[in-house]
């Protein structure tokens, strides 16, 4: 298997920022400034050997260009990138030992399947029977043994995208970087291929960084998310981190859907149009409170506690989307959407019922409004 | 849409496309046959027309002409001669138009229209104006052997009626063809495929011969065979920088045509142009099929 000889086998799957800081790849105020904007802007990263990081992020938050700067295609503006103790910041790409594969997949369309991913092995000077062999082994571990010969014009989308991934991986990089790589793949053949390239790098042991602006993937893939907005890093933290404790409200907003009201605090309550709630933690001023659809509770459902917070309503619409039902949920001046799992015995509630909203003060959470 | 209307669609429309498609070729088949393959048919029939001395064509038949030019060996240097020359020049403007092309693919926005408007420009003045351009930067006392004197040269260098004029200029003129052809391939050339190359340990000067050039070649061929094609049909360069001492099959031909009057002789040479046209244009069919 690639990358045994110089990668531990050792996966690191909970991500403790306080155990044995293992800095395997390290940016350090890492810059990217186009004219005036800074499209990455200082930003601190450290990632364990092994490690399966994704950077979340909208489009133009700076991710990809911290990709491409880790790669070294995009040379920086300032700060430091260091691999295992050694400085690449001015290292060229060719010398980086870098595995990278893109978003087009970026096949050369004038070479066979095998002499794509050799391509890197020859560059390495490696005998032509060495090469043969790790082409063979590469091909296998993406399951594309038998298609040697074929070019990348006669495979589909994600043969395409498999050959991309042995070709990177066949050189044993130093850290597997994947720049939005299901993106060009339909919704299916996406789901299989996230399952594919974790496993592999799971196997292998390589550390991988993993670009994307969909939260599923980043969720569903990464040991770790990083969560990029404006070129700088919200929140670093495992997925369930982020997803149940959000440092700020563009990660809430951003990772899962979420209810979104601006609100009123003082003290221990938040006033939200006409719904008073209580909430985690003191608040005053203005506010944004957030509520994960799929935590409210609609009258019976789910349990209840003494201390949920409360708020009663009437539906004014249903949508119905198979495995979850969505229920718009008018209470005072404010429209709660309700997210029920279905049941095939469950009926769903009609438009214009009265309803007892129910959901936790944990789920309650409140960020400062933005100036 | 209904099962019906989907299973009509496509039984109806290929004979409508056909139809359409005839009709749209009728134009250019015509302005073809009329402006083309008519004068191509009276060559060959003024090819085997005999004449007298005068240049009269007495209204009788005669091969002399085909078998003077396959038993002169002064045809053959003519025809060696010309094939050679254009493939020398089709080579230099190849070298000096790739990394011109190169860089205009490459660039963006107001600058690469601004260049590519530059590169095209020299096709805006005739190639007899360029010609005598070339004339005052080649002659004995031009621009290049000036600056030579002034740095200390003794003898002028013979830039100019001769095969080396001859080249040079038709280098220059033929460049907007072949960078424009260039251009015209250049569409498998991707960035991110010469990225992927440097990533996996390839310096410049490797991604360039595994990658860039390879991907160019259906570029490369293209403007070879119309820099090729353009360089042996032109007449008047190398008619003005070769000073009547370059002998080529285009400039032959005007001679027998004009000055000699030996019509059959120009037709019999201009036949034998369009064959070599022919035999370049299969070189590129089967060239462009093994790197396609």
């Amino acid at each position: 298997m690639p990358a045994e000889d110089h990668v531990s086998p050792v996966t690191k799957h909970n991500a403790d920022e306080t155990a044995a800081p293992d800095r395997f790849l390290s940016l350090q105020a890492l810059t990217k400034r186009y004219g005036d904007t800074a499209a990455v802007d200082a930003v601190d990263l450290d990632v364990r050997k092994g490690e399966f990081l994704a950077m979340l992020g909208p489009s133009g938050c700076g991710k990809t260009t911290t990709l491409r700067m880790i790669a070294g295609l995009v040379p920086t503006t300032a700060g430091q990138i260091v691999v295992d103790g050694r400085d690449l910041t001015n290292v060229p790409p060719y010398q980086r030992d870098m595995g990278l594969v893109f978003q087009s997949y970026a096949l050369f369309p004038h070479m066979s399947v095998a002499a794509n991913v050799a391509f890197g092995l020859e560059m390495r000077g490696m005998a032509k029977a060495d090469i043969r062999a790790r082409v063979a082994e590469a091909l296998q571990l993406v399951r594309l043994t038998g298609y040697e010969d074929r070019r990348p014009g006669q495979l589909s989308g994600g043969q395409q995208q498999r050959v991309a991934l042995a070709r990177a991986l066949v050189i044993r990089p130093l850290i597997l970087l994947l720049d939005e790589p299901l993106s060009n793949l339909d919704a299916k053949l996406r789901e299989e291929m996230r399952n594919e390239i974790r496993d592999i790098q799971r196997r292998l042991g390589t550390t991988a960084l993993f670009v994307t602006h969909d939260q599923d993937e980043a969720l569903t893939m990464a040991d770790r998310v990083v969560v990029m907005n404006k070129g700088r890093i919200e929140q670093t933290g495992t997925p369930e981190d982020l997803y149940e404790r959000p440092r700020t409200a563009f990660v809430a907003a951003f990772v899962g859907r979420t209810n979104r009201f601006p609100g009123t605090g003082a003290g221990e309550v938040v006033h939200v149009g006409g719904v008073t709630m209580r909430c985690a933690r003191p608040v005053s001023g203005p506010v944004e409170v957030m509520i994960r659809p799929h935590r409210i509770h609609l009258d019976g459902s789910g349990e209840r506690r003494a201390d949920d917070n409360h708020a009663s309503g009437t539906i004014i619409r249903t949508t119905y989307a198979g495995n979850v039902v969505q229920y718009d949920v008018q209470a005072g001046d404010t429209v709660f959407n309700v997210e029920q799992s279905t049941d095939a015995t469950g009926a769903l509630v009609s438009v214009g019922t009265a309803v007892t909203l129910s959901w936790s003060v944990a789920n309650t959470l409140v960020f400062e409004a933005a100036p | 849409m209904s099962a019906a209307a989907t299973a009509q669609g496509p039984a109806q429309s290929p004979r409508g496309t056909t139809f359409t498609a005839a009709t749209l070729l009728v134009p250019i088949l015509l302005i073809n046959a009329i402006g083309f393959m008519l004068p191509v048919a009276n060559l060959a029939v003024i090819s085997v027309s005999e004449i007298r001395s005068s240049g009269a064509m007495t209204g009788g038949w005669s091969i002399a002409k085909w078998t003077t030019v396959a038993t002169d060996p002064f045809y053959w240097e003519l025809l060696a001669n010309t094939v050679r020359t254009s493939l020398i020049v089709t080579i230099l403007t190849l070298i000096v138009s790739y990394p011109i092309a190169l860089c205009l693919h490459r660039m963006n926005g107001a600058w690469k229209s601004i260049l590519l408007v530059l590169v095209i420009s020299p096709l805006l003045l005739s190639s007899v104006v360029r010609t005598y351009g070339w004339i005052a930067i080649l002659s004995d006392r031009g621009l290049v052997n000036s600056a030579l004197a002034a740095l200390g040269a003794q003898e002028p260098f013979r830039l100019m009626f001769n095969l080396t004029g001859v080249m040079i200029g038709l280098t220059e003129i033929l460049m907007p063809y072949m960078i424009l052809a260039l251009l015209a391939g250049f569409g498998r050339l991707d960035p991110r495929v010469e990225e992927a190359a440097a990533t996996l340990g390839a310096p410049p000067y490797r991604v360039f011969w595994r990658v860039v050039l390879p991907l160019s070649l259906p570029g490369v061929a293209l403007g070879s065979l119309l820099t090729f094609v353009l360089a042996i049909s032109s007449f008047i360069t190398p008619k003005l920088l070769g000073g009547g001492r370059v002998f080529l099959l285009a400039t032959e031909v005007y001679d027998q045509a004009i000055v000699t009057l030996d019509w059959p002789l120009a037709a019999t040479l201009s036949i034998i142009v369009l064959v070599v046209f022919g035999l370049a244009l299969a070189v590129y069919t089967r060239i462009l099929r093994q790197i396609g």
